[in-house]
Protein backbone atom coordinates (compact mmCIF):
# COMPACT_ATOMS: atom_id res chain seq x y z
CA UNK A 1 0.00 0.00 0.00
CA UNK A 2 2.97 2.35 -0.34
CA UNK A 3 3.05 3.05 -4.08
CA UNK A 4 2.25 6.45 -5.57
CA UNK A 5 0.31 7.10 -8.77
CA UNK A 6 0.22 10.51 -10.46
CA UNK A 7 -1.21 9.82 -13.91
CA UNK A 8 -4.07 12.34 -13.67
CA UNK A 9 -2.23 15.34 -12.22
CA UNK A 10 -3.08 14.37 -8.65
CA UNK A 11 -0.72 12.25 -6.58
CA UNK A 12 -2.50 9.21 -5.17
CA UNK A 13 -1.38 6.57 -2.70
CA UNK A 14 -2.37 3.16 -4.01
CA UNK A 15 -5.26 1.87 -1.89
CA UNK A 16 -8.71 0.41 -2.57
CA UNK A 17 -10.18 3.93 -2.23
CA UNK A 18 -7.58 5.61 -4.47
CA UNK A 19 -9.03 8.06 -7.01
CA UNK A 20 -12.50 7.19 -5.79
CA UNK A 21 -15.30 9.54 -4.96
CA UNK A 22 -16.20 8.81 -1.36
CA UNK A 23 -19.75 9.95 -2.20
CA UNK A 24 -20.23 7.06 -4.64
CA UNK A 25 -22.61 4.48 -3.16
CA UNK A 26 -20.71 1.42 -4.38
CA UNK A 27 -17.46 2.81 -2.99
CA UNK A 28 -19.12 3.34 0.40
CA UNK A 29 -20.55 -0.18 0.29
CA UNK A 30 -17.08 -1.60 -0.42
CA UNK A 31 -16.04 -0.51 3.09
CA UNK A 32 -18.84 -2.42 4.80
CA UNK A 33 -18.42 -5.76 6.51
CA UNK A 34 -20.40 -8.09 8.74
CA UNK A 35 -18.30 -7.55 11.79
CA UNK A 36 -16.70 -4.61 13.54
CA UNK A 37 -13.70 -4.57 15.83
CA UNK A 38 -14.58 -4.25 19.53
CA UNK A 39 -12.18 -1.90 21.26
CA UNK A 40 -13.27 -2.23 24.92
CA UNK A 41 -16.18 -4.68 25.01
CA UNK A 42 -16.17 -5.44 28.75
CA UNK A 43 -16.57 -1.86 29.94
CA UNK A 44 -19.99 -0.58 31.04
CA UNK A 45 -20.91 3.05 30.63
CA UNK A 46 -22.88 4.56 33.52
CA UNK A 47 -24.54 7.92 32.79
CA UNK A 48 -25.61 10.07 35.72
CA UNK A 49 -28.44 12.48 34.97
CA UNK A 50 -27.86 16.18 35.44
CA UNK A 51 -31.29 17.38 36.44
CA UNK A 52 -32.34 14.04 37.87
CA UNK A 53 -29.28 13.41 40.07
CA UNK A 54 -26.81 16.30 40.27
CA UNK A 55 -29.39 19.05 40.75
CA UNK A 56 -30.71 17.23 43.83
CA UNK A 57 -27.48 17.92 45.66
CA UNK A 58 -26.25 15.85 48.61
CA UNK A 59 -29.48 13.98 49.08
CA UNK A 60 -29.06 12.15 45.79
CA UNK A 61 -25.34 12.51 45.15
CA UNK A 62 -23.72 11.37 48.38
CA UNK A 63 -25.40 7.95 48.58
CA UNK A 64 -24.79 7.41 44.87
CA UNK A 65 -21.13 8.39 45.19
CA UNK A 66 -20.91 5.92 48.10
CA UNK A 67 -22.40 3.21 45.95
CA UNK A 68 -20.05 3.94 43.04
CA UNK A 69 -17.06 3.84 45.41
CA UNK A 70 -18.20 0.48 46.81
CA UNK A 71 -18.46 -0.96 43.29
CA UNK A 72 -14.93 0.05 42.42
CA UNK A 73 -12.84 -2.86 41.27
CA UNK A 74 -15.89 -5.10 40.76
CA UNK A 75 -16.89 -3.64 37.41
CA UNK A 76 -14.98 -1.97 34.62
CA UNK A 77 -17.01 1.20 34.20
CA UNK A 78 -16.82 4.74 32.92
CA UNK A 79 -19.05 7.35 34.53
CA UNK A 80 -20.66 9.97 32.29
CA UNK A 81 -22.25 13.10 33.73
CA UNK A 82 -25.07 15.32 32.52
CA UNK A 83 -25.44 19.06 33.02
CA UNK A 84 -28.99 19.53 34.30
CA UNK A 85 -30.82 22.75 35.02
CA UNK A 86 -27.85 24.97 34.21
CA UNK A 87 -27.86 23.55 30.67
CA UNK A 88 -31.53 24.42 30.33
CA UNK A 89 -30.89 27.90 31.63
CA UNK A 90 -27.95 28.33 29.24
CA UNK A 91 -30.09 27.25 26.32
CA UNK A 92 -33.04 29.44 27.19
CA UNK A 93 -30.85 32.54 27.46
CA UNK A 94 -28.91 31.61 24.32
CA UNK A 95 -32.10 31.11 22.31
CA UNK A 96 -33.58 34.34 23.60
CA UNK A 97 -30.42 36.08 22.36
CA UNK A 98 -30.92 34.43 18.96
CA UNK A 99 -27.60 32.55 18.98
CA UNK A 100 -27.35 29.98 16.19
CA UNK A 101 -27.83 26.31 17.06
CA UNK A 102 -24.07 25.71 16.83
CA UNK A 103 -23.51 28.53 19.29
CA UNK A 104 -25.91 26.91 21.76
CA UNK A 105 -24.14 23.55 21.31
CA UNK A 106 -20.77 25.19 21.97
CA UNK A 107 -21.92 26.47 25.35
CA UNK A 108 -23.51 23.51 27.11
CA UNK A 109 -20.50 21.22 27.69
CA UNK A 110 -19.10 23.60 30.31
CA UNK A 111 -22.04 22.92 32.62
CA UNK A 112 -21.29 19.20 32.46
CA UNK A 113 -17.62 19.78 33.11
CA UNK A 114 -18.63 21.52 36.33
CA UNK A 115 -20.59 18.42 37.36
CA UNK A 116 -17.64 16.18 36.46
CA UNK A 117 -15.48 18.24 38.80
CA UNK A 118 -18.08 18.01 41.58
CA UNK A 119 -18.32 14.23 41.29
CA UNK A 120 -14.58 13.92 41.05
CA UNK A 121 -14.19 15.90 44.25
CA UNK A 122 -16.52 13.41 45.97
CA UNK A 123 -14.79 10.35 44.55
CA UNK A 124 -11.14 11.42 44.31
CA UNK A 125 -10.17 9.50 47.46
CA UNK A 126 -11.67 6.41 45.81
CA UNK A 127 -9.54 6.79 42.69
CA UNK A 128 -11.70 8.79 40.33
CA UNK A 129 -10.28 10.90 37.54
CA UNK A 130 -11.87 13.36 35.12
CA UNK A 131 -11.20 12.30 31.56
CA UNK A 132 -10.27 14.75 28.84
CA UNK A 133 -12.60 14.65 25.87
CA UNK A 134 -11.29 12.01 23.49
CA UNK A 135 -8.55 10.63 25.71
CA UNK A 136 -10.01 7.14 25.37
CA UNK A 137 -6.58 5.64 25.04
CA UNK A 138 -5.89 6.41 28.72
CA UNK A 139 -8.80 4.18 29.72
CA UNK A 140 -6.84 0.90 29.95
CA UNK A 141 -4.48 2.64 32.37
CA UNK A 142 -7.34 3.83 34.58
CA UNK A 143 -9.40 0.65 34.47
CA UNK A 144 -6.51 -1.74 35.04
CA UNK A 145 -5.71 0.27 38.16
CA UNK A 146 -9.31 0.16 39.41
CA UNK A 147 -9.78 3.87 38.90
CA UNK A 148 -13.12 5.50 38.13
CA UNK A 149 -12.92 7.63 34.97
CA UNK A 150 -15.49 10.44 34.73
CA UNK A 151 -16.40 11.80 31.29
CA UNK A 152 -18.75 14.52 30.15
CA UNK A 153 -21.66 13.49 27.95
CA UNK A 154 -22.36 16.13 25.31
CA UNK A 155 -20.69 15.20 22.02
CA UNK A 156 -18.08 17.69 20.77
CA UNK A 157 -20.17 18.92 17.83
CA UNK A 158 -19.79 22.49 19.09
CA UNK A 159 -20.21 25.28 16.52
CA UNK A 160 -20.64 22.54 13.89
CA UNK A 161 -23.89 21.14 15.29
CA UNK A 162 -25.97 20.24 12.22
CA UNK A 163 -29.19 22.17 11.59
CA UNK A 164 -31.90 20.35 13.60
CA UNK A 165 -34.94 18.86 11.91
CA UNK A 166 -37.27 20.82 14.16
CA UNK A 167 -36.73 23.95 16.19
CA UNK A 168 -33.48 25.61 17.18
CA UNK A 169 -32.29 23.25 19.97
CA UNK A 170 -29.21 21.10 19.20
CA UNK A 171 -30.36 17.57 18.38
CA UNK A 172 -27.18 15.89 19.61
CA UNK A 173 -27.57 16.00 23.35
CA UNK A 174 -25.89 14.32 26.26
CA UNK A 175 -27.66 10.93 26.05
CA UNK A 176 -26.69 10.67 22.40
CA UNK A 177 -23.12 11.68 23.26
CA UNK A 178 -22.83 8.98 25.92
CA UNK A 179 -24.26 6.41 23.54
CA UNK A 180 -21.66 7.27 20.91
CA UNK A 181 -18.85 7.02 23.46
CA UNK A 182 -19.99 3.48 24.34
CA UNK A 183 -20.65 2.47 20.74
CA UNK A 184 -17.36 3.60 19.25
CA UNK A 185 -15.44 1.77 21.99
CA UNK A 186 -17.40 -1.43 21.38
CA UNK A 187 -19.12 -1.44 24.78
CA UNK A 188 -22.23 -3.59 25.08
CA UNK A 189 -24.09 -1.96 27.95
CA UNK A 190 -25.12 1.50 29.02
CA UNK A 191 -26.88 2.24 32.30
CA UNK A 192 -28.61 5.61 32.54
CA UNK A 193 -29.11 6.70 36.15
CA UNK A 194 -32.11 9.02 36.39
CA UNK A 195 -34.81 9.81 38.96
CA UNK A 196 -37.58 7.60 37.59
CA UNK A 197 -37.96 3.83 37.49
CA UNK A 198 -37.11 3.78 33.81
CA UNK A 199 -39.29 4.43 30.77
CA UNK A 200 -42.97 5.21 31.03
CA UNK A 201 -45.70 5.49 28.44
CA UNK A 202 -45.80 9.22 29.27
CA UNK A 203 -43.75 11.58 31.42
CA UNK A 204 -44.62 10.34 34.95
CA UNK A 205 -43.81 13.76 36.41
CA UNK A 206 -46.69 15.27 34.48
CA UNK A 207 -49.19 12.43 34.05
CA UNK A 208 -50.64 10.28 36.83
CA UNK A 209 -51.77 7.62 34.38
CA UNK A 210 -48.26 6.98 33.05
CA UNK A 211 -47.37 3.29 33.24
CA UNK A 212 -43.84 1.90 33.50
CA UNK A 213 -42.25 -0.17 30.72
CA UNK A 214 -39.94 -2.69 32.44
CA UNK A 215 -38.74 -4.39 29.26
CA UNK A 216 -38.85 -3.39 25.64
CA UNK A 217 -36.81 -3.59 22.47
CA UNK A 218 -35.25 -0.94 20.31
CA UNK A 219 -37.41 -2.05 17.38
CA UNK A 220 -40.60 -1.66 19.44
CA UNK A 221 -39.54 1.81 20.59
CA UNK A 222 -38.66 2.94 17.08
CA UNK A 223 -42.01 1.70 15.79
CA UNK A 224 -43.97 3.44 18.52
CA UNK A 225 -41.97 6.23 20.14
CA UNK A 226 -43.58 7.75 23.26
CA UNK A 227 -44.30 11.48 22.92
CA UNK A 228 -42.20 12.43 25.94
CA UNK A 229 -38.96 10.57 26.38
CA UNK A 230 -36.51 10.36 29.26
CA UNK A 231 -33.69 9.97 26.70
CA UNK A 232 -32.70 11.90 23.55
CA UNK A 233 -34.44 10.78 20.39
CA UNK A 234 -31.13 10.88 18.48
CA UNK A 235 -29.85 8.11 20.74
CA UNK A 236 -32.37 5.63 19.35
CA UNK A 237 -31.75 6.44 15.70
CA UNK A 238 -27.98 6.16 16.21
CA UNK A 239 -28.41 2.91 18.17
CA UNK A 240 -30.40 1.52 15.26
CA UNK A 241 -27.33 1.93 13.07
CA UNK A 242 -24.86 0.84 15.75
CA UNK A 243 -23.27 -2.58 16.05
CA UNK A 244 -22.06 -2.97 19.62
CA UNK A 245 -24.45 -1.71 22.27
CA UNK A 246 -26.88 -4.53 23.03
CA UNK A 247 -28.61 -3.17 26.09
CA UNK A 248 -29.61 0.20 27.47
CA UNK A 249 -30.90 0.17 31.04
CA UNK A 250 -32.58 3.13 32.72
CA UNK A 251 -32.66 3.01 36.51
CA UNK A 252 -33.69 5.15 39.43
CA UNK A 253 -30.58 6.51 41.11
CA UNK A 254 -32.60 7.65 44.12
CA UNK A 255 -33.16 4.01 45.00
CA UNK A 256 -30.43 2.53 47.12
CA UNK A 257 -28.68 -0.41 45.48
CA UNK A 258 -30.28 0.07 42.07
CA UNK A 259 -26.95 0.73 40.37
CA UNK A 260 -25.29 -2.26 42.04
CA UNK A 261 -28.16 -4.51 40.95
CA UNK A 262 -28.09 -3.17 37.39
CA UNK A 263 -24.32 -3.64 37.13
CA UNK A 264 -24.77 -7.21 38.42
CA UNK A 265 -27.09 -7.82 35.47
CA UNK A 266 -30.32 -7.88 37.44
CA UNK A 267 -33.69 -6.54 36.28
CA UNK A 268 -34.05 -2.98 37.47
CA UNK A 269 -35.92 -0.07 35.94
CA UNK A 270 -36.30 -0.45 32.20
CA UNK A 271 -34.17 -2.71 30.04
CA UNK A 272 -34.16 -1.95 26.32
CA UNK A 273 -32.51 -4.62 24.21
CA UNK A 274 -31.47 -4.69 20.62
CA UNK A 275 -31.83 -8.00 18.78
CA UNK A 276 -28.87 -9.20 16.79
CA UNK A 277 -29.23 -8.22 13.19
CA UNK B 1 -21.86 10.09 53.82
CA UNK B 2 -25.62 10.37 54.12
CA UNK B 3 -27.12 7.20 55.46
CA UNK B 4 -30.84 7.83 55.14
CA UNK B 5 -32.70 5.59 52.73
CA UNK B 6 -33.33 6.88 49.28
CA UNK B 7 -36.81 6.27 48.06
CA UNK B 8 -38.45 7.84 45.04
CA UNK B 9 -40.27 10.95 46.08
CA UNK B 10 -38.17 11.47 49.20
CA UNK B 11 -35.66 13.58 47.33
CA UNK B 12 -37.99 16.42 46.49
CA UNK B 13 -35.27 18.95 47.15
CA UNK B 14 -34.05 20.02 43.74
CA UNK B 15 -31.88 23.02 42.91
CA UNK B 16 -33.67 24.28 39.83
CA UNK B 17 -33.07 27.56 38.01
CA UNK B 18 -36.32 28.89 36.65
CA UNK B 19 -36.03 29.38 32.88
CA UNK B 20 -38.14 28.91 29.78
CA UNK B 21 -36.69 25.40 29.46
CA UNK B 22 -36.43 24.42 33.13
CA UNK B 23 -39.25 21.89 32.88
CA UNK B 24 -38.42 20.68 29.38
CA UNK B 25 -36.98 17.25 28.63
CA UNK B 26 -34.98 18.79 25.74
CA UNK B 27 -36.15 15.90 23.60
CA UNK B 28 -39.36 17.66 22.70
CA UNK B 29 -38.92 20.12 19.87
CA UNK B 30 -41.36 22.80 20.94
CA UNK B 31 -40.15 25.64 23.05
CA UNK B 32 -42.09 28.68 24.15
CA UNK B 33 -39.15 30.89 23.23
CA UNK B 34 -39.60 33.43 20.47
CA UNK B 35 -36.47 32.54 18.51
CA UNK B 36 -35.12 35.31 16.32
CA UNK B 37 -31.66 34.14 15.16
CA UNK B 38 -28.81 36.57 14.70
CA UNK B 39 -26.10 36.30 12.04
CA UNK B 40 -22.70 35.90 13.71
CA UNK B 41 -20.35 37.00 10.89
CA UNK B 42 -22.38 37.04 7.67
CA UNK B 43 -19.72 38.79 5.53
CA UNK B 44 -17.06 36.10 5.87
CA UNK B 45 -16.28 34.12 2.71
CA UNK B 46 -16.10 30.48 3.71
CA UNK B 47 -13.98 28.69 1.12
CA UNK B 48 -13.16 25.02 0.97
CA UNK B 49 -9.92 24.03 -0.74
CA UNK B 50 -10.31 20.45 -2.00
CA UNK B 51 -7.94 17.72 -0.82
CA UNK B 52 -7.79 15.21 -3.66
CA UNK B 53 -8.88 17.82 -6.20
CA UNK B 54 -6.46 20.64 -5.30
CA UNK B 55 -3.89 19.88 -2.58
CA UNK B 56 -2.89 16.47 -4.00
CA UNK B 57 -2.03 18.19 -7.29
CA UNK B 58 0.71 20.12 -5.56
CA UNK B 59 2.30 23.29 -6.90
CA UNK B 60 0.55 23.39 -10.30
CA UNK B 61 -2.90 23.70 -8.70
CA UNK B 62 -2.11 25.32 -5.36
CA UNK B 63 0.21 28.19 -6.35
CA UNK B 64 -2.21 29.92 -8.77
CA UNK B 65 -4.96 29.62 -6.13
CA UNK B 66 -2.69 31.14 -3.50
CA UNK B 67 -2.25 34.14 -5.82
CA UNK B 68 -6.01 34.54 -6.17
CA UNK B 69 -6.46 34.22 -2.41
CA UNK B 70 -3.84 36.89 -1.69
CA UNK B 71 -5.41 39.23 -4.26
CA UNK B 72 -8.84 38.69 -2.73
CA UNK B 73 -7.47 39.47 0.71
CA UNK B 74 -6.07 42.76 -0.64
CA UNK B 75 -9.58 43.59 -1.80
CA UNK B 76 -10.65 43.23 1.83
CA UNK B 77 -12.50 39.96 1.51
CA UNK B 78 -12.59 38.17 4.85
CA UNK B 79 -11.58 34.67 3.82
CA UNK B 80 -11.86 31.59 6.00
CA UNK B 81 -10.02 28.76 4.23
CA UNK B 82 -10.89 25.18 5.14
CA UNK B 83 -8.95 22.26 3.73
CA UNK B 84 -10.07 18.85 2.52
CA UNK B 85 -8.20 15.58 3.04
CA UNK B 86 -7.55 13.70 -0.19
CA UNK B 87 -5.65 10.55 -0.96
CA UNK B 88 -4.02 10.10 2.44
CA UNK B 89 -7.46 10.24 4.03
CA UNK B 90 -8.63 7.62 1.53
CA UNK B 91 -5.62 5.49 2.39
CA UNK B 92 -6.33 5.57 6.13
CA UNK B 93 -10.07 4.94 5.53
CA UNK B 94 -9.08 1.92 3.42
CA UNK B 95 -6.83 0.47 6.14
CA UNK B 96 -9.29 1.35 8.90
CA UNK B 97 -12.10 -0.37 7.00
CA UNK B 98 -9.87 -3.36 6.34
CA UNK B 99 -9.38 -3.64 10.13
CA UNK B 100 -13.17 -3.31 10.61
CA UNK B 101 -12.80 -0.21 12.77
CA UNK B 102 -15.93 1.75 13.80
CA UNK B 103 -16.89 4.82 11.79
CA UNK B 104 -16.01 7.08 14.74
CA UNK B 105 -12.45 5.78 14.73
CA UNK B 106 -12.23 6.38 10.97
CA UNK B 107 -13.53 9.92 11.45
CA UNK B 108 -10.91 10.58 14.12
CA UNK B 109 -8.17 9.15 11.90
CA UNK B 110 -9.41 11.03 8.85
CA UNK B 111 -9.15 14.26 10.82
CA UNK B 112 -5.36 14.28 10.78
CA UNK B 113 -4.99 14.68 7.03
CA UNK B 114 -6.96 17.91 6.39
CA UNK B 115 -5.10 19.43 9.34
CA UNK B 116 -1.83 18.65 7.55
CA UNK B 117 -3.19 20.22 4.38
CA UNK B 118 -4.25 23.33 6.32
CA UNK B 119 -0.73 23.59 7.75
CA UNK B 120 0.79 23.30 4.26
CA UNK B 121 -1.48 26.03 2.94
CA UNK B 122 -0.67 28.21 5.94
CA UNK B 123 3.06 27.94 5.22
CA UNK B 124 2.43 29.15 1.67
CA UNK B 125 0.26 32.02 2.91
CA UNK B 126 2.29 32.95 5.99
CA UNK B 127 3.99 35.98 4.42
CA UNK B 128 0.57 37.22 3.32
CA UNK B 129 -1.00 36.81 6.76
CA UNK B 130 -2.03 33.15 6.67
CA UNK B 131 -2.60 31.75 10.18
CA UNK B 132 -3.32 28.11 11.01
CA UNK B 133 -6.22 27.88 13.44
CA UNK B 134 -7.79 25.10 15.46
CA UNK B 135 -11.48 24.64 16.22
CA UNK B 136 -10.90 26.32 19.57
CA UNK B 137 -9.67 29.45 17.78
CA UNK B 138 -12.95 29.86 15.93
CA UNK B 139 -14.07 32.56 18.34
CA UNK B 140 -10.95 34.58 17.46
CA UNK B 141 -11.96 34.98 13.81
CA UNK B 142 -12.85 38.68 14.32
CA UNK B 143 -9.32 39.29 15.57
CA UNK B 144 -7.70 37.55 12.59
CA UNK B 145 -9.84 39.48 10.13
CA UNK B 146 -9.33 42.81 11.85
CA UNK B 147 -5.55 42.51 11.60
CA UNK B 148 -5.77 41.41 7.97
CA UNK B 149 -4.99 37.73 8.41
CA UNK B 150 -6.19 34.75 6.37
CA UNK B 151 -7.23 32.00 8.82
CA UNK B 152 -6.66 28.47 7.52
CA UNK B 153 -8.19 25.45 9.24
CA UNK B 154 -9.32 21.89 8.70
CA UNK B 155 -12.62 21.38 6.95
CA UNK B 156 -13.36 18.36 9.12
CA UNK B 157 -16.04 18.94 11.76
CA UNK B 158 -14.90 18.02 15.28
CA UNK B 159 -17.29 15.04 15.65
CA UNK B 160 -14.43 12.51 15.53
CA UNK B 161 -15.17 9.47 17.69
CA UNK B 162 -18.75 10.77 18.06
CA UNK B 163 -19.44 10.45 14.32
CA UNK B 164 -22.55 8.30 13.83
CA UNK B 165 -22.18 4.83 12.35
CA UNK B 166 -22.71 4.90 8.57
CA UNK B 167 -25.46 2.73 7.18
CA UNK B 168 -24.14 0.23 4.64
CA UNK B 169 -20.51 1.29 4.96
CA UNK B 170 -17.87 2.74 7.24
CA UNK B 171 -16.78 6.02 5.67
CA UNK B 172 -17.88 8.91 7.92
CA UNK B 173 -20.83 10.82 6.47
CA UNK B 174 -19.63 14.14 7.87
CA UNK B 175 -16.32 14.90 6.25
CA UNK B 176 -14.74 18.14 5.12
CA UNK B 177 -17.59 19.32 2.85
CA UNK B 178 -19.99 18.94 5.78
CA UNK B 179 -17.65 20.74 8.17
CA UNK B 180 -17.23 23.66 5.78
CA UNK B 181 -20.97 23.92 5.23
CA UNK B 182 -21.61 23.85 8.99
CA UNK B 183 -18.99 26.56 9.54
CA UNK B 184 -20.87 28.78 7.09
CA UNK B 185 -24.19 27.89 8.71
CA UNK B 186 -22.95 28.86 12.18
CA UNK B 187 -21.38 32.10 10.95
CA UNK B 188 -24.61 33.07 9.19
CA UNK B 189 -22.94 33.09 5.76
CA UNK B 190 -25.43 32.70 2.92
CA UNK B 191 -23.19 30.91 0.42
CA UNK B 192 -20.32 28.47 0.98
CA UNK B 193 -17.75 28.14 -1.82
CA UNK B 194 -16.18 24.76 -2.63
CA UNK B 195 -13.06 24.83 -4.80
CA UNK B 196 -12.66 21.49 -6.59
CA UNK B 197 -11.23 20.28 -9.90
CA UNK B 198 -14.41 20.05 -11.96
CA UNK B 199 -16.52 22.83 -13.46
CA UNK B 200 -19.19 22.03 -10.90
CA UNK B 201 -21.95 19.49 -10.43
CA UNK B 202 -22.59 16.69 -12.95
CA UNK B 203 -25.17 13.92 -12.97
CA UNK B 204 -22.33 11.39 -12.61
CA UNK B 205 -18.58 11.47 -11.90
CA UNK B 206 -17.20 13.26 -15.00
CA UNK B 207 -13.80 11.66 -14.39
CA UNK B 208 -15.29 8.19 -14.87
CA UNK B 209 -18.18 8.98 -17.23
CA UNK B 210 -17.44 11.40 -20.11
CA UNK B 211 -21.17 11.47 -20.95
CA UNK B 212 -22.00 13.07 -17.60
CA UNK B 213 -24.14 16.22 -17.95
CA UNK B 214 -23.27 19.50 -16.27
CA UNK B 215 -25.89 20.91 -13.86
CA UNK B 216 -25.39 24.68 -13.34
CA UNK B 217 -28.18 25.19 -10.81
CA UNK B 218 -30.42 22.83 -8.85
CA UNK B 219 -32.24 22.74 -5.54
CA UNK B 220 -30.97 20.45 -2.81
CA UNK B 221 -34.33 18.74 -2.58
CA UNK B 222 -34.43 18.02 -6.31
CA UNK B 223 -30.84 16.77 -6.28
CA UNK B 224 -31.62 14.42 -3.40
CA UNK B 225 -34.72 13.19 -5.23
CA UNK B 226 -32.68 12.40 -8.35
CA UNK B 227 -30.69 9.97 -6.22
CA UNK B 228 -27.61 10.12 -8.46
CA UNK B 229 -24.94 7.42 -8.09
CA UNK B 230 -22.33 10.12 -7.44
CA UNK B 231 -22.47 13.83 -6.61
CA UNK B 232 -19.74 16.43 -6.25
CA UNK B 233 -20.43 17.19 -2.56
CA UNK B 234 -21.05 14.93 0.42
CA UNK B 235 -24.68 13.87 0.39
CA UNK B 236 -25.23 14.93 3.99
CA UNK B 237 -24.55 18.53 2.94
CA UNK B 238 -27.64 18.33 0.72
CA UNK B 239 -29.70 17.14 3.69
CA UNK B 240 -28.35 19.94 5.88
CA UNK B 241 -29.07 22.44 3.11
CA UNK B 242 -32.77 21.51 3.08
CA UNK B 243 -33.11 22.54 6.73
CA UNK B 244 -30.41 25.20 7.13
CA UNK B 245 -31.36 28.54 8.63
CA UNK B 246 -28.53 30.68 7.24
CA UNK B 247 -26.41 28.99 4.59
CA UNK B 248 -28.81 28.59 1.69
CA UNK B 249 -26.37 28.01 -1.17
CA UNK B 250 -23.37 25.87 -1.97
CA UNK B 251 -21.26 26.96 -4.92
CA UNK B 252 -18.82 24.55 -6.57
CA UNK B 253 -16.11 26.05 -8.77
CA UNK B 254 -13.14 24.72 -10.69
CA UNK B 255 -9.98 25.86 -8.93
CA UNK B 256 -7.85 24.75 -11.88
CA UNK B 257 -9.42 27.39 -14.09
CA UNK B 258 -7.73 30.75 -13.44
CA UNK B 259 -10.04 33.45 -12.12
CA UNK B 260 -12.94 31.20 -11.10
CA UNK B 261 -12.37 31.60 -7.36
CA UNK B 262 -12.00 35.36 -7.81
CA UNK B 263 -15.30 35.52 -9.70
CA UNK B 264 -17.04 33.37 -7.11
CA UNK B 265 -15.75 35.66 -4.35
CA UNK B 266 -17.12 38.64 -6.31
CA UNK B 267 -20.53 36.99 -6.07
CA UNK B 268 -20.77 35.73 -9.64
CA UNK B 269 -22.80 32.59 -10.24
CA UNK B 270 -19.93 30.65 -11.82
CA UNK B 271 -19.66 26.89 -11.56
CA UNK B 272 -22.67 25.12 -10.06
CA UNK B 273 -25.01 26.31 -7.36
CA UNK B 274 -27.05 24.00 -5.16
CA UNK B 275 -29.64 25.97 -3.25
CA UNK B 276 -32.20 25.52 -0.53
CA UNK B 277 -35.77 25.50 -1.90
Amino acid sequence: MGKLVADDGRTHIVSPLMQESLVNRSVIASTDSEREFEIMPTVTLVGLGGQSIFDRGREALLPLADEIASLRGQHRMVIGVGGGTRVRHTMSIALDLGLPTGGVAQLVGAMEEANAVLLNALLAKHGSITMQREHFWDLPLYLDNNMIPIAISTPPYHFWEPPPEHGPLPAHGSDFGLFMLAEVLGMQRIIFVKDEDGLYTKDPKQHDDATPIPKTTLAALLADMPEELILDRQLFTAWDRGRHVREVQIINGLKRGALARALAGQDEGTIITKEST
Amino acid sequence: MADQDRTPGSAERQFTIASALSGATLTTADTSIDYRPIAVMPDVKVVKIGGQSIMDRGRSAVFPLVEEIVAARKQNHHLLLCCGGGTRARHIYAIGSDLEMPTGVLAALGGYVPRQNARMLQMLLARHGGVFILDDDFEKLPLYFNVGCIPVMTGMPPFGYWEKPTKGGRIPENRTDAGVFLSAEFLGVKRAIFVKDEAGLYDDDPKKNPQATFIPRISARELLARDLPDVVVERIVLEYLTRARSCHEVQIVNGLEPGMLTRALAGEDVGSIIYKD
